[in-house]
């Protein structure tokens, strides 16, 4: 599903971002990415997200190369990818149905398709009372449930949270953290940027561990 | 793990995690979409950013008015010159149709020679009329108004040659010259004046006033592009964030832009249909004095109102400059709006 192969991303600035990573997830895999601030962990979110691309190395999503995309593909690349903001990313002037509904909005979906999965999702995550409601009227839990229905609610092949459960108390933290394993076992491959260790290791995943950029630990995580 | 499990929200959602089926197999209804969907979903995205935009505009309904009345200024300046200028072109070719070829004859036609050849011009074409002023009655005339009366009586000749005045129903300069040439050639013609100077100089002032029309055309667009350029970064600016999420969720360009120059359209055709009004309402305030002037000379002249065709290629033209106005604005600012 995704290969990093020796990839590097150096700034304009001569700040590395990552140093020669390298690392393969499988499809349907549910790894962690950790390390503490500064260690790479976004950076890497970012170029799988084709904000950025790689300085050195080869980086391939779903057998495309994400160093050699062209700008116009990266929309059509980006619909294959479910992603969750630690900020959550609403839109607090849409109703929570409108929200969740703008990626099949974008794909052209046809209003009773969209009406469907958008029920779908949020059922998934528990809000489905809530869908007339506005961001602003919702908890901080239930707007990132929100932001995780919008995350996939176009079913992605892949799901990327960066610090989800990072404004969260422990309780909300791991309501959000078993929605990301329900949706995983319906086979879509979920990466979680995190620094809450004590909740990585109480899920046993796999989890890469980054320092400055650098992978320094590949498995899984000890409780 | 156990405490994930046990959560509120896994206990409802455990039906749909307890599904053996891996997600591909789930997506096994998403076939290709045929084209019949495709074209249904493109005009269901237009028709929603077109709602989409004038829901926008009906939150602010007075900046989006001041918006469009600006436009409107600015697309009425130069419509309402022009439109005075085909008036004035109107009134002037009033005038052109009295324009006259005067033949003067030969002293030694004779009157029945003179009504002969009046008779015959008449017949010819781009004639209009013809008038035979005998040699007695022109020196009648002239006595009468050059006041030389008496000293005119002691002449032993009547130096005065008969003229036959030729009314034209074309008034094109070339026209009017090789019908001059025609009258010239005919027997009995001494020499066919037409007196050209006045026409030539009306024409230069309505070229010099399309000029003007013209660069204050463009002035004007270029500041209508800059106001709805400068309103539309604005929208985009108050959508930053609207934008950047669309685009992290797989927004192409295409889909960013749409509603912004649906808007740009709106802008501008709402400051097309109040330039419109403000030109009719214009016009017909103008009109009283220019019929009450016109009466004073004897001339019936009303300026014409907008007439429809030049109202819509106005409607027609502030779209456009309102869609290629958002489309610059959009152009311009959407290489920054990637999200962060």
């Amino acid at each position: 599903m995704i290969r990093f192969e020796q990839v590097g991303k150096r700034y304009p600035n001569g700040h590395v971002g990552l140093h020669e990573l390298s690392f393969r997830v499988r499809r349907g895999e549910f790894l962690f990415v950790t390390g503490h601030s500064g260690a790479g962990k976004s950076t890497l979110l970012r170029l799988l997200l084709a904000m950025e691309r790689p300085t050195t190395g080869k980086l391939l999503l779903a057998g495309q190369d994400l160093g050699q995309i062209s700008n116009a593909q990266i929309p059509f690349l980006r619909r294959q990818i479910g992603v969750v903001f630690q900020n959550h990313q609403l839109l607090f002037d849409r109703t929570v149905f409108n929200n969740v509904a703008l990626p099949l909005q974008i794909l052209g979906l046809s209003k009773p398709e969209i009406a469907k999965r958008v029920d779908s999702a949020l059922e998934r995550v528990a809000l489905s009372d809530k869908t007339d409601l506005y961001p602003g009227d919702l908890s901080t839990g239930q707007q990132q449930r929100v932001g995780i229905a919008r995350a996939i609610v176009h079913r992605p092949a892949l799901l990327l949270a960066d610090e989800p459960t990072g404004n969260l108390d422990p309780r909300l933290a791991a309501e959000i953290m078993g929605v990301f394993e329900d949706i995983n076992r319906l086979g879509t491959s979920v990466l979680i940027a995190s620094h809450d260790l004590a909740l990585i290791a109480r899920m046993r995943h796999r989890m890469l561990t980054l320092q400055r950029g650098r992978l320094i630990g590949d498995g899984e995580a000890a409780q | 793990m156990s405490a994930t499990r046990g959560s509120k929200v896994s206990e409802r959602v455990a039906p749909k995690a307890a599904d053996p089926q891996p997600a591909r197999k789930k997506h096994d209804d998403d076939d290709g979409p045929g084209f019949s969907m495709l074209f249904r979903a493109w005009v269901e995205a237009h028709r929603a950013s077109l709602l989409d935009s004038l829901k926008r505009l009906g939150k602010q309904p007075i900046g989006s008015f001041f918006t469009c009345l600006v436009m409107a200024v600015a697309l009425s300046l130069p419509m309402g010159l022009s439109l005075l200028l085909n008036n004035v072109e109107r009134l002037g070719g009033s005038w052109q149709r009295a324009a006259q070829i005067s033949l003067y004859l030969q002293l030694d036609a004779d009157s029945s020679q003179g009504e002969q050849l009046s008779n015959q011009i008449k017949g010819m074409a781009g004639v209009a009329d013809a008038e035979f002023i005998s040699r007695e009655k022109a020196l009648e005339e002239f006595q009468q108004q050059s006041g030389l009366g008496e000293a005119l009586k002691e002449l032993p000749d009547n130096p005065l040659p008969g003229v036959v005045l030729v009314t034209p129903n074309e008034v094109d300069k070339a026209t009017l010259e090789a019908l001059r040439e025609r009258l010239s050639e005919l027997p009995k013609v001494q020499q066919a004046q037409l007196d050209l100077v006045w026409v030539e100089r009306l024409a230069a002032i309505l070229k010099l006033g399309d000029r003007f029309v013209f660069g204050l055309t463009v002035l004007l667009v270029s500041a209508l592009l800059l106001v709805i350029g400068n309103t539309i970064r604005l929208h985009i600016e108050n959508r930053r964030i609207e934008i950047e999420v669309i685009k992290l969720v797989g927004g192409t360009d295409s889909y960013v832009r749409r509603p912004f120059l649906y808007m740009g359209a709106l802008y501008g055709f709402g400051a097309g249909v109040l330039s419109w009004g403000v030109l009719a309402f214009g016009l017909n305030w103008l009109n009283d004095a220019v019929v009450g002037l016109a009466g004073l000379y004897g001339s019936n002249f009303a300026l014409a109102g907008v007439p429809v065709a030049d109202g819509l290629s106005l409607l027609l033209g502030a779209v456009l400059l309102g869609y290629i106005g958002a489309w610059i604005a959009v152009a311009r600012h959407l290489r920054e709006l990637s999200p962060k």
